[in-house]
């Protein structure tokens, strides 16, 4: 028992740092398209509450949601909210991480309006079902 | 008399001292011997008790972790995949080749991967340099 709790801390702490760093990784990226132009749009990843029933086997306690906000000044349309979902959806690499970072929840939404769209990350994954006494 | 009798007990005395110092000192020293053994025999169990447990979760999660992510290609595809596609899709539609059946074939294995692809502009612009070799179309 001892050690199980042990390994969880330490996990805990890793996974931390990893979501951070996810995190940190796609706002360099989408500040430095943004300022070369490549894109319109400034986009910007932070860590949401999420939706409790989207949980699955790797899921956190809190904070399951991955919320991209796009800053355009300007309420988007659910086909550009569709659109930059479906983009972050069709890599799976990416999926596969959010998923075992704790990660259940994609939002992406606009800086105005109250609208946006969120998505159930385990749908776009197949995940193995996993033996708990293993 | 009385002299002979003290300085022998101060003799007895001298010896009996020095010994006990010397017996406290071999004690204290296999006291610390001890302390030490043990310190090592726990840093090895707990090692062995503590190591992350290899499970077929654990493993899951570590490939997920180690492949690398292009967060450049995916804030580019947010926002050009759509013309790319279009472009593409017209361009390297099967139909359009209906005469020649090699050019056919080409053209509907390059159309399947296009659609695959369709949210991926790294993998949009590999097969558009791919059209332009294998079907000679000018963009």
């Amino acid at each position: 028992m001892f050690d199980n709790a042990w390994n969880n801390i330490l996990d805990w702490f890793r996974d931390r740092s990893e979501r951070a760093k996810l995190v940190r990784s796609f706002n360099e990226s989408a500040r430095s398209a943004f300022v070369d132009g490549i894109a319109p749009t400034l986009l910007k990843a932070s860590i949401s509450k999420g939706e409790s029933a989207y949980k699955h086997q790797f899921s956190n306690w809190l904070n399951t949601g991955f919320r991209i906000q796009a800053f355009t000044g300007r309420v988007l349309s659910k086909d550009e909210l569709i659109h930059i979902g479906k983009v972050i959806l069709d890599d799976s690499v990416l999926v596969r991480r959010l998923i075992v970072l704790g990660w259940d929840t994609l939002e992406i939404h606009g800086d105005a309006g109250q609208y946006g769209c969120r998505w159930q990350l385990k749908d776009y994954i197949p995940l193995p079902k996993f033996n708990p006494n293993e | 008399m009385n002299d002979s009798l003290f300085q022998d007990s101060l003799k007895v005395a001298t010896e009996a001292m020095t010994k006990s110092s010397e017996t406290g000192n071999s004690t204290n020293w296999w006291m610390w011997l001890a302390i030490a053994e043990f310190g090592i025999i726990a840093v090895l169990i707990l090692r062995e008790k503590l190591k992350p447990k290899d499970t077929a979760k654990q493993r899951f999660k570590n490939e997920s972790l180690k492949q690398d992510i292009d967060f450049n290609n995916i804030i580019n595809s947010s926002f050009h995949s759509v013309q790319l596609y279009d472009e593409l899709k017209v361009k390297c539609h099967p139909d359009r080749f209906p005469t020649d059946k090699e050019l056919n074939n080409i053209a509907e294995n390059l159309f399947q991967e296009i659609t695959k692809n369709k949210n991926n502009v790294k993998r949009l612009l590999e097969l558009k340099e791919e059209a332009k070799q294998k079907l000679n179309i000018n963009f």
